[in-house]
């Protein structure tokens, strides 16, 4: 029979056994990988680059020293405790989404190892990101982007967007940091915080997050405070990254108005001007939904604004069918706009110069952005590295909390190299 | 998610052999007193669930991922070395987020507390700290391999069959029943996923419902594990189809040589309740049809070919045996949870989107309005092994199960099946289980993480508890 202490620990922690179990079993992160530094920070968390250990205990799976991206969600703080409070939704749908996924151009999930309190999602790594390649070739060669670069990286983008969508997935988030590329040239759609399935939600889309999309990549019909919206938001904000690779910088660069105490989802007034400067004012003959929606009202008091979209390509773009492309990326009415299928079949992509696997294929060496900067924790407390702080072996379990050391604030921007400037943060809710 | 059943992680790594699922009660068999109380507890933690699921307001789908999370958590672990209460609550804590439809940890922590411990249960000792179900909700996912999105057969249903005559698209919302709202959910759900038929089911609603209502009923087993979704989704419709009066008796007409639905109608209704004489007109679309979105201008049609059942089947491009095989299964659950008795505390009970009532009699509490003349029908379903589903479907009432007496509840040995008693069980195996790792030297037997080596279990009690 149990003697009492046991059977009193029985009743008050019946899971003791299962715990001591798992802990045992467990492999933490520090075993399996070497933190060679830190990337940068999120909304969500903070991005290391790691390397596979390379030792036996890897258990000979191939990967031993491949180079990844570790995510480690940040966890939440009751106080300054750091206790388990739940994960977050974003982090089980950025699990779960990535586990159910497998694409070229698609950033690859090896593993998520829940360790300590956090998550930590393994990733490929990919060396460079859109926002990359946008300021290299802004700040350092000072010149545009070549087309068949330019036409690389949206094909693959599309390519990859186009899978998501057939599975069902909205993105939801789509914005030049979010796309990242390996060195050898392929596009990786990154950063699935946000995205969704559309498969028959049990919640319509626009009651779990009020509001999606970074605002300068926000389609109309969610500036306007459509209810329902569809895969359409997405290409909208290929079209916003095109315009970007093209032009170095954002086409709709406008001011987002916060939401106010009551979380209200305000009238982006300003978003909305910047769009219509470019696109003209959307009308009912074009946009037959337009004055069914919410903030039609609000901007019917706009002033009245020109198409300016085929000026704003001559020299950007040029090419007729590069503008005709982005025009109908641009349609405002979201029936209207170009799907991922068809976009991929546009002519442009037809026209000399083709898109290359190699999105750096017809690039010399010094074309190419600079590798990734990695930094030391500005936080060095949050994942050890074992130049700082060799790590004991054993320690780190799920179950203890005795190696967890808290996380302090999180700064924005990071060790990008790039200052991240407001209008490219996003706004979530809930 | 995807539409690609096969790509699926649910596809390629949790559909799994019935040795794997009874390897999984291996320790669990050294600690009960009588293997059947396993099959009892299947039943009983599924009802649990239902009842927390309830509580919590989450609609069927949600109720039903809790439960696919629950019985693949314990593919990898054993009842009596864990608490299954708590493991409950993860399970409908994990399961709201991966539907998108989430609820504060607060409230999981209070009403689970609640429900538990109810007279039912009695379980008096469930964590009031909300940070034991998030320290649990990591084990679990862990457990579950992060693989978090779960395809259930209701998916399936609404794609092959819609209401008769009514807009399956519109969702149905009836006030205050969650299932009826649910009937209209992701019927735009796209293609199938197998199979290149495109016949679809007009199905009488009871039908619907009562394939519905069986699906859910299916959860109390270990079928989720055992078979994929869309195969227990057309057991189920074929069991509606037999058990759903008004649809058998239109079927038999069909069968019956020389016979014209309009004279099958009035006789053959041998079921107790004829309720809703209704012909269900059971029929197959047409697959060369080129207007693919016809489905309206069908419901328009007055005059239609009857159904050709066996057809339909066939078009689905499956194992009839297997489907067979599934719908003996899913009998044999009613059989045995007719042996099971749990009295619900409240009036709305968790367990009243049932189809049991239609294949068992003993309990007369079920009553959904949907199921109008299917309730106690105590229908003869004795299906073939060979996998013939066409001859089967006679009236002839009683070889399903036991009939409904009091006696049937009671076992042999005198021991009624009672959540109580079942908690006893459960309490009693964990006892033995602890009992025994205190009596050997360590944890790490038994258990396939090993690596702790010999320690006196007290001294690796203290020191767990001392870090925990
Ligand atoms: N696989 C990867 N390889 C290399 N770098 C990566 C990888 N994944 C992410 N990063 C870097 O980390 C940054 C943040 O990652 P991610 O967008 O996934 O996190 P987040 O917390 O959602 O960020 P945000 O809210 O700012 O979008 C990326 O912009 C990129 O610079
Ligand atoms: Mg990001």
């Amino acid at each position: 029979m149990l003697d009492e202490w046991s059977s009193s620990l029985l009743q008050t922690d019946p899971m003791r056994a299962y715990r001591m179990k798992r802990d045992a079993a467990h492999r933490t992160v520090q075993s399996k990988y070497t933190i060679l530094g830190f990337i940068s920070s999120g909304t969500y968390g903070r991005v290391y680059k790691a390397q596979s250990r390379d030792d036996v205990d890897t258990g000979g799976d191939g990967k031993a020293g491949k180079i990844h991206a570790i995510k480690k969600f940040k966890p939440d703080k009751e106080g300054d405790v750091v206790a388990y409070t739940g994960i977050s939704q974003s982090a089980i749908r950025e699990i779960a989404l990535n586990r159910e996924i497998s694409h070229e151009n698609v950033v690859a999930l090896k593993e998520v190892i829940l360790e300590d309190k956090s998550i930590y999602m393994v990733f490929d790594y990919a060396e460079h990101d859109f926002l990359q390649v946008i300021h290299h070739y802004s700040q350092t060669l000072r010149a545009q982007i070549p087309p068949a670069v330019l036409k690389s990286l949206t094909y693959q983008l599309l390519n990859g967007l186009l899978y998501l969508h057939t599975t069902h997935i909205l993105h939801r988030d789509l914005k030049p940091a979010n796309i990242l590329i390996t060195s050898s040239g392929t596009v990786k759609i990154g950063d699935l915080g946000l995205a969704r399935l559309t498969h028959s939600p049990l919640q319509p889309l626009f009651a779990g997050d009020k509001v999606v999309v970074t605002i300068w990549y926000r389609a109309p019909e969610l500036l306007m405070g459509a209810k329902h919206y569809n895969k359409a938001i997405d290409c909208w904000a290929v079209g916003c990254v095109l315009a970007e690779l093209a032009s170095l910088r954002p086409i709709f660069k406008g001011e987002e108005a916060k939401l106010d105490s009551k979380k209200n989802v305000p009238f982006q007034r300003d978003q909305l001007i910047k769009i219509f400067e470019v696109l003209g004012t959307p009308d009912e003959r074009e946009w037959p939904g337009i004055k069914d929606m919410p903030e039609y009202n609000n901007m019917k008091r706009l002033d009245h604004f020109q198409n300016h979209l085929q000026e704003w390509c001559n020299s950007r773009i040029r090419s007729s069918s590069g503008f005709d492309f982005l025009r109908q990326l641009f349609a405002y009415d979201p029936e209207n706009r170009l799907p991922c299928r068809e976009a991929l079949q546009h002519k442009w992509f037809q026209d000399e110069p083709k898109p290359t696997a190699n999105a750096f294929q017809t690039l010399a060496a010094h074309q190419i952005p600079p590798h990734r900067r990695i930094t030391q924790d500005d936080a060095p407390s949050m994942m050890p590295m074992p130049q700082v702080q060799p790590h004991p072996q054993g320690s780190g379990k799920p179950g203890s909390s005795a190696s967890f050391a808290s996380m302090t604030q999180l700064s924005g921007g990071g060790g990008g190299g790039y200052q991240t400037s407001g209008g490219r943060k996003k706004a979530r809710m809930g | 998610m995807a539409t690609d059943f096969w790509a699926s992680s649910h596809h390629k790594r949790w559909v799994v052999d019935r040795a794997s699922v009874k390897r999984a009660r291996a320790e669990d068999l050294l600690y009960v007193d009588d293997p059947e109380y396993l099959d009892f507890l299947a039943i009983f933690f599924a009802n649990c669930i239902s009842r927390l699921g309830k509580k919590l307001q989450l609609r069927q789908r949600v109720i039903a991922t809790a439960t696919v999370f629950f019985r693949r958590f314990y593919l990898k672990n054993s009842y009596c070395e864990t608490d299954p209460f708590l493991v409950i609550a993860a399970c409908c804590y994990v399961a709201a987020k991966a539907e998108e439809s989430p609820l504060p940890i607060k409230n999981v922590v209070s009403d689970a507390r609640f429900v538990f411990s109810q007279e039912m249960y009695g379980i008096k000792t469930f964590p009031s700290d909300t940070s034991k179900l998030a320290e649990m909700e990591f084990y679990l996912v862990d457990d579950l391999e992060c693989d978090l999105t779960i395809f259930h057969p209701y998916r399936t249903l609404m794609t092959l069959c819609y209401k008769e005559g009514s807009n399956v698209g519109a969702g149905g919302g009836a006030d205050g029943n969650i299932e009826a709202g649910e009937l209209g959910a992701g019927i735009d759900d796209g293609q199938r996923y197998w199979g290149t038929g495109e016949g679809r089911l007009e199905l009488h609603e009871g039908a619907l419902q009562m394939a519905w209502f069986i699906i859910n009923d299916t959860y109390r087993s270990d079928l989720c594990l055992l078979y994929p979704p869309h195969l227990i989704a057309i057991a189920a419709i074929y069991l509606a189809l037999v058990l759903h009066t008004p649809t058998r008796t239109l079927i038999q007409s069909q069968t019956a040589p020389g016979s014209s639905s309009a004279s099958a109608t009035g006789s053959a209704c041998s079921g107790p309740t004829t309720a809703n004489p209704t012909p269900a007109p059971v029929r197959r679309s047409s697959r060369q049809a080129s207007n693919a979105s016809s489905s309206s201008s069908k419901k328009n049609q007055q005059h239609h070919q009857p159904q050709d059942f066996v057809g339909f089947m066939a078009s689905l491009n499956v194992s009839m045996p297997l489907i067979a095989t599934i719908a003996q299964e899913i009998i044999s659950l009613y059989t045995l949870w007719d042996r099971y008795k749990e009295d619900s505390p409240t009036s709305t009970s968790s367990l009243d989107s049932s189809a049991k009532g239609s294949f068992t009699s003993n309990q007369g509490r079920h009553n959904s309005p949907f199921t109008t003349g299917t309730k106690r029908s105590a229908t003869g379903t004795n299906t073939s092994r060979s996998g013939s589903v066409t001859t089967n479907v006679s009236a002839s009432a009683g070889t399903g199960s036991h009939a409904g007496t009091p006696m049937d509840i009671v076992r042999e040995d005198g021991v009624e099946i009672t959540p109580v008693f079942l908690v006893k069980v459960l309490l009693k195996m964990r006892e033995g289980k602890w009992t025994d790792l205190a009596a050997r030297s360590g944890l790490g037997e038994g258990g396939d993480g090993g690596g702790n080596g010999p320690r006196a279990v007290n001294k690796i009690l203290g020191r767990t508890q001392a870090a925990g």
